[in-house]
């Protein structure tokens, strides 16, 4: 905490301030809340339910796996378009693998098709980005040119791949990353993962102020802390909660029931959905970008070129090296968000991902990453994807129609820019 | 394109004035085809259609692509004109910026084929499959196998006509129906660029909406079913939901022949080309809008103007009669038929 | 005599067909302050980059040690023990002190993850060293002032064991105070054996600190001389009509008037 800004007495500032948590990301949870209940009110309590919760986190998570990446492109000062043609021909390219190339040769539904699908889209996309990241890197080449030439050039290969048929169905074992009924894990894998990530959170907070406190550094009050630690978990609780109460379809229930031979009850049976496979694989890279970002050097290198390429280059950081980098892992990202995309339609289709650049950049920018570079954050973004999916389920629910829509999302665009603007003339 | 001709067009603009000076290509008539884009696999079918039905009958194929701009389609019309076509087949870009050289090519006595999208100018030729029977044939397949319930349409995109056609057919069906009380329509909305991953959003929240009380899905294509089916697999309903669709694309069939789509409505690409083909020729020889077999007046396009047009029927594909498109060379039987289990569709065994 | 530290010799770079640097020779030895003089623009700070692995030289070698030394980039520089504080500081804004101090070189537990706990604590012993009133550990440099920053880029500097240090306009941005902070540590680098080059376009600001002086203009060396045979009007001579008094060697660049 600053001392230097000079003597009011810290007692007298709010109590709050004491949990030192990033006011932007509360003024997010903050609008989003609004958001929520305010859909909720007009749509006479259709949205704040388990299953349109349930929904809608399905439907962000393509978009917020590549908006963990974008935010890093933004922070070194660039701009990638191309992520949702990336999309689009990794989608393209694993469908045609598994649900053609791979049976020929596997036979149909092998148990490895989809980990080889899963591994070829990682590999394709990562390669595209490192390709695009090189142009940028070495050959200085602006990101924006590069990745405009990308959106041309993947989308037209998207078509290439199969004269713009779609591709369908997807393997079996491959659907659940997209979610629906194979891609629901159940309430009690859901409790165990719900119940590891609040151990988790607790071990990272008792690590991070025992080794303060060795090193004699400032730390929260230990009420602060505990505020904290009741917070994080009660989210994490309250996620597990409202997965396991949206309850499978009846009839899938019902055919279950007959298929164990168990007599049908009067009441029915419930089994939950749980926590969906997209969610968790969005709240997993998430996670591990924010580590990445937050706790290593590359990730330090990324914000220190955002800040000062030029004196990031002086201090001895491979700046081109990491700036193809961040390209390769946005396009790992956009091939993590094929799959995803992909397995939720069942389908590849040459038009996947149209207008996801958009999207993902909106997701980034309402999520406070900064367009000069140097500043943004995972988390951010992640909840910027929410509130734009959030709008955008919500006004189908109420039956607005999608010219509308879009200009609603554009203007929550431009109103979020704006008031980040405002706070940060504010700290100035 | 042939690299003679584009000579022959820097030539021709010079001296326009006397159109046919190519002639001596072939014996019949130069027809020329301005495409505007060769994005979708489907304009390649009909070009060869319209190739084929052109040789046969010893007239010359010109063609261009516009790459999706009108303004490179006007060009493209201009010169094929130079090139001295008799007839033009025109698959409009956008109908409204090309309408100057088409009508300098009516002027000109050239005829003029609007293939597949209409060009409202009561001088040229309107060649479709029936949209609104699309509609309606849409309508047929999923009432019959839905008599009452509740409906959701999964519309088109709206900056597409054709969207509005085709729901426009579906409620002449299923107006008595509403009217009658025994469908409601829980749910209607326009799919943004025709996007099945918006479709299924938006299918998504309709269920949510109804509490999936939802009996049946007017889908507005086969992309759009994908999307729809998608998010009524999630509800474990799909296959018990009737869906339509359109277009016959190959993912589609292998959902109607599996049962999760009822029908696709097969609009075939090659028929239309070779009937585009014909009408061009015949036009060409000097027969007159209302001499062309089969051609109806019609003025239900936006500006209402009187067109001579001529209406192709599609074929509506189910489960029963997959046959047709396997045996037509459309679509291979193993892509069809791929995961379906013995018994369930008579063309799969 | 004793082996120099660094040499340069016959250094030349070019940008645009322009000479910024033509056929410079200059040297340090361990201990020794050289102050690099010149007007803006005379090729001082180009020379430097050349040393710091910013730029690469068309012509000439680099010694460090009697050994020729091969630096092609900023993080080669490092390896010889040569850092460098720029006149534009090279700070990056947005992160905290820390972060630029460690800025290419962080600590990192052994997962490899940054060990931000153990940096802030090697940061505050640094700046206590430099700046004993720095507190303001937890904010990006953005917020910090002139002299605060041209602290932060000072430890970056000293912090890693230095055998050379780069010092381009160290006392620009700074009051008298703070100008006297880095005269005493200069001084104080100086008896660990540090070799600095200093670089001013005003010779008051550094005549005190420097055992010797280089002049530059238009690129060339005018001359060298020790501090202590020449006054300060004859380094201004030099400065400003490139003549060489009889005290110093005269270089390529010597007006020959």
């Amino acid at each position: 905490m600053s001392v230097a800004t000079g003597g009011a007495p810290a007692a007298a500032r709010p109590t709050f301030r004491a949990l030192e948590i990033d006011p932007r990301l509360l003024g997010m949870l903050v609008a989003l809340g609004v958001i929520w209940v305010g859909f909720d009110l007009l749509s006479g309590g259709a949205f704040l339910t388990p299953r349109n919760l349930w929904n809608l986190s399905v439907q962000t998570s393509s978009i917020a796996v590549m908006a963990c990446g974008m935010v890093l492109v933004i922070v070194t000062r660039n701009i990638d378009l191309s992520v949702g043609a990336i999309l689009g021909v990794t989608g393209m390219l694993i469908g045609v693998l598994q649900a053609r190339l791979l049976p020929e040769i596997l036979g149909l539904e092998h148990p490895a098709t989809w980990m080889i699908a899963v591994t070829a889209a990682i590999v394709i996309g990562a390669t595209i980005g490192l390709f695009q990241g090189a142009l940028i890197a070495y050959l200085a080449i602006p990101s924006f040119i590069v990745t405009l030439g990308g959106l041309l050039i993947w989308r037209g290969a998207a078509w290439w791949v199969t004269q713009g048929q779609t591709v369908a169905p997807m393997d079996g074992r491959f659907r659940p990353l997209g979610g629906g009924i194979d891609g629901a894990i159940g309430a009690t894998a859901s409790w165990i993962i719900g119940g590891l990530a609040c151990a988790a959170i607790l071990t990272a907070l008792f690590a991070t102020r025992a080794r303060r406190v060795r090193f004699g550094f400032h730390v929260r009050p230990a009420w602060a802390e505990a505020v904290i630690a009741v917070l994080a978990c009660g989210a994490v609780i309250g996620a597990v909660l409202i997965a396991n109460a949206y309850p499978l379809p009846v009839g899938i229930v019902r055919r279950l029931a007959e298929a164990q031979g168990i007599a049908w009850p009067p009441g029915g049976i419930f089994i939950a959905h749980g926590l969906a496979v997209p969610v968790l694989i969005a709240i997993g890279v998430g996670i591990a970008m924010t580590v990445l970002a937050t706790r290593t050097r590359f990730g330090r290198y990324v914000f220190a070129i955002g800040g000062n390429p030029e004196a990031a280059e002086l201090s001895g950081v491979n700046t081109r090296r990491t700036l193809m980098l961040v390209f390769g892992l946005m396009g790992a990202l956009c091939g993590i968000a094929a799959c995803i995309s992909t397995a939720r339609l069942n389908a590849a289709t040459n038009a996947a991902g149209s207008l996801d650049e958009l999207y993902v950049i909106a997701a980034a920018v309402i999520g406070g990453t900064s367009l000069a570079g140097g500043a943004g954050t995972i988390a951010g973004a992640m909840l910027g994807a929410l509130v734009m999916q959030s709008l955008q389920s919500g006004m189908v629910l109420l039956g607005v129609d999608a010219p509308l829509q879009n200009i609603v999302v554009g203007l929550v665009l431009v109103s979020a820019v704006w008031a980040d603007t405002v706070y940060r003339r504010g700290i100035k | 394109m042939q690299r003679r001709h584009l000579l022959a067009a820097g030539l021709g603009a010079g001296v326009l004035a006397t159109p046919g000076i190519l002639r001596a290509q072939g014996r019949g008539p130069v027809i020329g085809v301005s495409w505007s884009n060769f994005q979708e696999e489907r304009w390649k079918t009909d070009e060869a259609a319209i190739q084929a039905a052109i040789r046969a009958a010893g007239g010359t194929y010109l063609s261009a692509d516009a790459q999706s701009s009108p303004a490179k389609q006007l060009t493209d019309i201009e010169s094929l004109m130079a090139r001295g076509v008799k007839a033009l087949i025109v698959l409009a870009q956008d109908a409204q910026a090309i309408r100057p050289g088409v009508e300098r090519a009516v002027n000109e006595g050239v005829a003029v084929v609007g293939y597949d999208r209409l060009i409202e100018i009561p001088q040229a030729f309107y060649l479709t499959f029936d949209n609104v029977e699309v509609g309606r044939m849409m309508a047929r397949s999923v009432l019959a196998a839905k008599p009452e319930g509740n409906y959701v349409f999964i519309k088109g995109s709206g900056a597409d006509p054709n969207a509005n056609f085709l729901f426009q057919g579906s409620m002449e069906i299923l107006k008595p129906h509403i009217d009658a009380g025994r469908i409601r329509n829980v749910g209607e909305a326009f799919t943004d660029g025709w996007l099945p991953a918006n479709a299924q959003r938006n299918m998504e929240q309709f269920l949510t909406r109804n509490n999936n009380r939802v009996d049946a899905v007017i889908a507005a294509n086969d992309g759009t079913a994908g999307g729809a089916i998608a998010a009524l697999a999630a509800q474990g309903m799909a296959g018990s939901v009737p869906v339509s669709g359109q277009d016959a694309d190959r993912a589609a069939l292998n959902r109607v022949a599996l049962g999760t789509q009822t029908v696709s409505i097969w609009k075939d690409a090659r028929e239309l080309g070779r009937t585009a083909a014909e009408v061009a020729i015949r036009l060409a020889g000097g027969a007159r809008l209302a001499e062309i077999p089969n051609s109806q007046q019609w003025s239900q396009g936006a500006g209402r103007p009187t067109m001579t047009a001529r209406f192709l029927t599609p074929v509506p594909v189910t489960r029963d009669n997959l046959a047709v498109v396997i045996d037509a060379g459309w679509a291979p039987r193993a892509s069809i038929c791929q995961g379906v289990p013995a018994g369930r569709a008579p063309a799969c065994g | 005599m004793r082996t120099p530290l660094v040499e340069m010799r016959d250094i030349s770079i070019a940008f645009g067909g322009i000479k910024a640097v033509d056929a410079v020779t200059v040297d340090l030895h361990a201990g020794e302050v050289v102050a690099l003089l010149g007007h803006n623009g005379a090729g001082k700070s180009t020379l430097i980059k050349v040393l710091s692995g910013a730029y690469r030289a068309d012509a000439g070698e680099i010694r460090v040690r009697g050994e020729a030394a091969d630096i092609f980039t900023p993080r080669d520089a490092k390896k010889y023990g040569i850092e460098t504080i720029y006149q534009t500081l090279a700070l990056a804004d947005n992160v905290d002190a820390a972060a630029n101090i460690f800025l290419g070189r962080e600590l990192v537990t052994r997962w490899g993850t940054l060990d931000d706990v153990a940096m802030e604590s090697e940061a505050r012993k640094v700046m206590g060293r430099l700046n004993p009133h720095f507190r303001r550990f937890k904010e990006p440099v953005r917020a910090l002032s002139g002299g605060q920053r041209q602290s932060v880029a000072i430890a970056r500097a000293i912090h890693f064991d230095a055998k050379i240090l780069i010092m381009d306009e160290p006392t620009a941005a700074l009051g008298p105070a703070e100008t006297k902070q880095v005269g005493d540590l200069v001084k104080q680098l100086k008896t660990q054996g540090i070799g600095i080059f200093l670089i001013s376009h005003d010779i008051h600001d550094v005549f005190d600190l420097a055992d010797r002086i280089s002049v530059m203009k238009n690129g060339r060396l005018v001359g060298s001389a020790r501090c202590t045979d020449l006054t300060k009007d004859e380094a201004l001579g030099m400065i400003i009509m490139g003549k060489c008094p009889p005290g110093a060697v005269p270089g390529p660049g010597a007006n020959a008037a």
